[in-house]
């Protein structure tokens, strides 16, 4: 059968047109054989152009709809849903990128010209061989996984549950509640951060439509958008939740003493510990890693002894929980860039230089001094304290390039809460630039410079060491070009953000991609910010860019209403476009197999076999195989090379 | 050294117990000094065996046969096919059992130990010989050959006259056999690339003015896909006739043929069809130097494909054919992969 093709040329207002001769395409395209009709009009996306593809499709009885206009990325979905409302397959209709990767990136007008006519011809030549397809389309489970449960991890799961869905919210340490736990009051309010959050932990605890796992890490997943399959490991806590009634006699017997995370150093916990106070869940941990000492093979048994409801069990094995989901929001969160890397200020070397969550202890009521700000050294009150912003972060050449985005506003807190508590002390800030963009968040700062006397000074640190008992600070003021030499009692650093520890490897697991500092990227910038590059996987919080608690808390949300986009669905639909083996070409080599980022192909009596399901039409198998043996369904050798001819032919 | 008459009784022992259905070796050619390659069936055929520096053949490519005869018998004999394989040669065998072509229990592999030196190149012998014919050629105690003609016998250096592949050898003992003859020597190669070197000092232009003048020569015999163990697709693009067609091959499958490139032997299509090739065999080809010994127009195809077995080891520091467990070169993305050449 001949046949009818239909072609339409866009002229984007003059995007195209004006380096494009759209009729004269247009007229040659006319001329091409199969083409039934062939128009240009301005704007092909708006109504009036959508419904001339419709009328043409009726009246002149096409086939298959080239649009020869802006990237397929755009308004394909739209032309396609033209087509198929005009009564042909929605896979009749393809693009012809003549904008992107035409007009706009060419000059001579002739050239232009040429070369559109021979992307519109190359992609007649591709639809004239397209088949009709159908989606496919895929059950949902409604249920929801968050991966960690600091303040973005348990806003999503809060949202989700409350929106009607089950929810599992896995943390890997003892406790939810992340780095906000630590804090000692957020600005630009003021109030104290954890009678914010605990109130939110506590609701995860009761929600019914929340199952909590702390202290458990995601292990594998498999599958596709709407139906995750989940390995869970659960790390044992050798305490039985259910009977401890948190007496804390265990941790007056336990003879191990390490450092504690919680105090980020500042104090010791025992082997056998509960993070914190208003921990959820509220039990008590046997740290293994620590527990027996390493110089001993068993466990001394003590804090077993005591325990008078005989909530300590030695025998607790590590468990994997399998679990099916729909969706994953992937909330991992930040650590600070490593102490070692900041050696030109004495971090680890002063017991005096801190870095903003050591000082966030300090003047935390629950913290190591009782909300006194004090120094580590010899636990006298600093009278001059120095804050250094910019503390491996905005440094290309060292450490971080980029701008951890928090800093300003904190450590104007630190310095406005030192004055708080220390009134004839005396704050500098060493600062580049002061970024307090926000709502509040500038008269925040005035207010710690007038109010509280704050002294910044624009300029960098070069040396800090430590002299008489004083931590000499050298600096430059570069707004009066003079040296600036201070004899502090105290150094706190603004360290900057970086991925948490672990997330490069789950962003594996999990196939996310991240960007160039390991930060988990967004499937756009702007206009796709909380979902991933994987369907049905999305992001909340530190995890993917520096942000503060409410932007942090702005994305939980926003990816709990992505996840529940897809959850709400009764089916979900997936891109037919997949890739299909010739089985009589195939060899079975497994190269496929190997190469297939989505697990997709497997083998089966000698060759292989593609899921449908899990394939996502990205073609890697088809560029491996040597033998041509496993091609994308319209997409295939036969109607690449028939494109390649009509890009070179004449 | 290796012994004629170990090789024997082993293949004595092998025949008579009748683990192996035969087993394909080296034998005296018609010529009475280099080696052919011969099919061994019965015990009382083991005395024809040889092994010596004439034993140029990469025997594997009918292992490849052997394994296409059998996907078309109802009722194959499935016990193994005793082969002999030099180092190259075995790192075939790696090859087409990382590519799940044969099983490892389809082969029994006799392997022999090139020890010092390697196989030699017929035409260096010749220049060498300048118009004498050799009669009998000998592996030498050292790194050379013993050479007898008619006028007598010559020692020459392995360096003279050895094959330019087993210059650069990076496998003089089989790395993978099931009875080893011979030592476990170690050699050292000073240019595991050499043959590469000089034309990498071209510039572009003198590059294609080379390769050009090399392929205008080619008259699509294709014996070096014949030769090659690495060939083994059922279909090639280079030519039509090769196009499976099967009684379940549907209609549309028989549309989608492509003819990619032309049958006439035009320097289009050979450049097409020799790049191909080259690019099918990265991290595959694991430099017998068969295709260049069997091309009759003394194209210098190995050195395609040496490039790109170089590019593997730098870019990537893949070694091909010594681990049958590792995936091919071509899927085994990492993410530390360098990335710098792409723009």
């Amino acid at each position: 059968m001949k046949k009818r093709t239909g072609i339409f040329i866009c002229h984007c207002g003059i995007n195209i047109a004006g380096t494009v001769d759209v009729k004269s395409v247009a007229a040659e395209m006319a001329k091409e054989p199969g083409v039934a009709h062939s128009v240009d009009y301005v704007y092909m996306c708006s109504d009036p152009g959508q419904n001339m593809i419709e009328q043409a499709i009726k009246d002149k009885k096409l086939d298959s709809v080239v649009v020869a206009c802006c990237s397929p990325n755009l308004h394909e979905t739209t032309f396609r849903n033209a087509a198929k409302r005009a009564g042909i397959n929605s896979f009749k209709c393809e693009i012809a990128n003549i904008r992107e990767q035409c007009s706009w990136v060419h000059k001579d007008k002739g050239k232009a010209t040429h070369k559109a006519a021979h992307l519109t011809k190359s992609a007649v030549k591709k639809v004239q061989k397209n088949e009709s397809l159908e989606p496919i389309s895929v059950p949902v489970t409604r249920k929801a996984l968050v991966i960690g449960g600091g303040i973005s991890g348990i806003q999503s799961a809060l949202d989700l549950a409350g929106a009607g869905y089950k929810v599992i919210l896995v943390e890997r340490s003892p406790s939810i509640g992340g780095h906000m736990s630590q804090l000692s009051e957020t600005f630009p309010t003021l109030d104290c951060s954890q009678c914010i959050l605990t109130p939110k932990m506590v609701e995860v605890s009761r929600h019914p439509n929340i199952k909590l796992m702390t202290y458990s890490e995601v292990q594998e997943v498999t599958g596709y958008v709407g139906n995750f399959k989940v390995k869970i490991l659960k790390k044992p806590t050798y305490v039985d939740p259910a009977k401890c009634n948190l007496c804390d006699e265990c941790t007056k017997v336990c003879p191990i003493v390490v450092p504690n995370e919680f105090d980020v150093g500042l104090t010791g916990r025992r082997a056998i510990y509960i993070p914190f106070p208003q921990a959820i869940p509220a039990s008590y941990t046997l740290d293994d890693k620590n527990c027996p000492d390493p110089f001993t093979t068993i466990a001394c048994g003590k804090c077993a002894d005591v325990c008078k409801v005989k909530a300590i069990n030695y025998d607790m094995k590590p468990e994997i929980i399998e679990e099916e989901v729909g969706a994953i929001i992937v909330a991992t969160g930040f650590d600070l860039y490593d102490k070692e890397n900041m050696a030109e200020y004495g971090y680890g070397k002063y017991a005096d230089v801190l870095d903003g969550l050591q000082f966030e202890r300090l003047c935390s009521a629950s913290g190591p001094t009782q909300g006194k700000i004090l120094r580590p050294s010899d636990h006298k009150e600093p009278k001059e304290v120095v804050f250094i912003q910019c503390s491996g972060s905005r440094d290309p050449e060292l450490h971080c390039a980029y701008c951890s985005k928090i800093c300003c506003m904190y450590t104007a807190k630190h310095a406005m809460l030192y004055k708080h508590h220390v009134h004839d002390g005396q704050a500098y800030i060493f600062y580049i630039d002061v970024r307090s963009g926000g709502k509040g968040y500038e008269e925040f700062v005035q207010r710690a410079v007038e109010e509280d006397g704050v002294i910044y000074l624009r300029g960098k640190v070069s040396k800090i060491f430590e002299e008489n008992g004083k931590i000499k600070v050298w600096g430059v003021d570069t707004l009066s070009g003079k040296p600036i030499e201070i004899d502090a009692d105290m150094v706190v650093l603004a360290q900057a953000m970086r991925p948490s520890n672990g997330a490069q490897e789950l962003a594996k697991k999990l196939k996310l991609g991240t960007d160039k500092d390991g930060f988990l990227a967004e499937a756009h910038p702007k206009l796709r910010p909380v979902e991933s590059v994987t369907a049905g996987m999305f992001l909340a919080g530190a995890a993917q860019a520096p942000k503060d608690i409410p932007e942090a808390v702005a994305q939980a949300s926003g990816a709990a209403s992505k996840a529940i986009g897809i959850l709400s669905q009764e089916r979900l639909y997936h891109s037919p476009t997949v890739a299909k083996v010739l089985k009589n070409l195939c060899t079975g080599c497994g190269m496929c197999v190997a190469v297939c980022p989505y697990d997709a192909i497997a083998f089966k009596d000698g060759k292989v076999e593609v899921n449908e399901v899990l394939c996502e039409g990205c073609g890697t198998c088809s560029a491996t195989c040597l033998r041509a043996a496993i091609q994308v369904k319209n997409l295939t050798q036969n109607q690449v090379q028939e494109m390649i001819l009509a890009c070179l032919g004449g | 050294m290796v012994k004629h008459e170990d090789v024997r009784a082993e293949a004595k022992k092998l025949l008579e117990s009748g683990k192996v259905k035969y087993i394909i070796a080296y034998e005296l050619g018609a010529d009475g000094w280099k080696a052919n390659p011969v099919f061994i069936k019965k015990p009382e055929d083991v005395d024809k065996i040889i092994w010596g520096p004439t034993c140029f053949h990469n025997l594997i490519r009918f292992v490849v046969d052997e394994k296409r005869r059998k996907v078309q018998q109802k009722n194959p004999d499935t016990r193994p096919v005793g082969v002999m394989v030099k180092g190259c040669d075995s790192r075939a065998i790696v090859i087409l059992l990382q590519e799940k072509f044969i099983e490892r229990k389809d082969v029994h592999i006799i392997g022999v130990s090139c020890e010092k030196t390697g196989v030699i190149d017929e035409r260096k012998l010749a220049n060498k010989l300048k118009g004498r014919k050799a009669k009998n050629v000998e592996f030498g105690p050292d790194e050379n050959f013993v050479v007898t003609t008619e006028e007598g016998t010559v020692d020459l250096p392995a360096s003279e006259i050895m094959a330019d592949r087993c210059l650069e050898c990076i496998a003089h003992v089989p790395v993978i056999t099931d009875v080893l003859f011979g030592e476990k020597t170690k050699r050292t190669v000073p240019h595991p690339f050499g043959s590469v070197e000089k034309i990498e000092t071209l510039s572009s232009e003198d590059r294609w003015k080379f390769w050009s003048e090399q392929l205008e020569k080619c008259v699509r015999c294709y014996a070096c896909r014949s030769v090659c163990p690495m060939c083994y697709c059922d279909e090639c693009v280079a030519d039509t006739i090769t196009f499976a067609v099967s009684p379940d091959t549907t209609a549309e499958e028989k549309a989608q043929k492509i003819k990619w490139l032309d049958k006439s032997p035009v320097i289009s299509e050979n450049i097409f069809y020799h790049m191909v090739r080259a690019i099918h065999l990265a991290g595959r080809c694991i430099d017998c130097g068969e295709c260049e010994r069997a091309c009759p127009v003394n194209i210098p195809l190995r050195m395609l494909n040496k490039k790109l077995e170089k590019e593997a080891k730098l870019l990537f520091g893949y070694d091909v054919g010594f681990d049958s467990e590792k995936p091919a070169l071509i899927s085994c993305f990492r993410d530390e992969d360098p990335e710098d050449f792409i723009r």
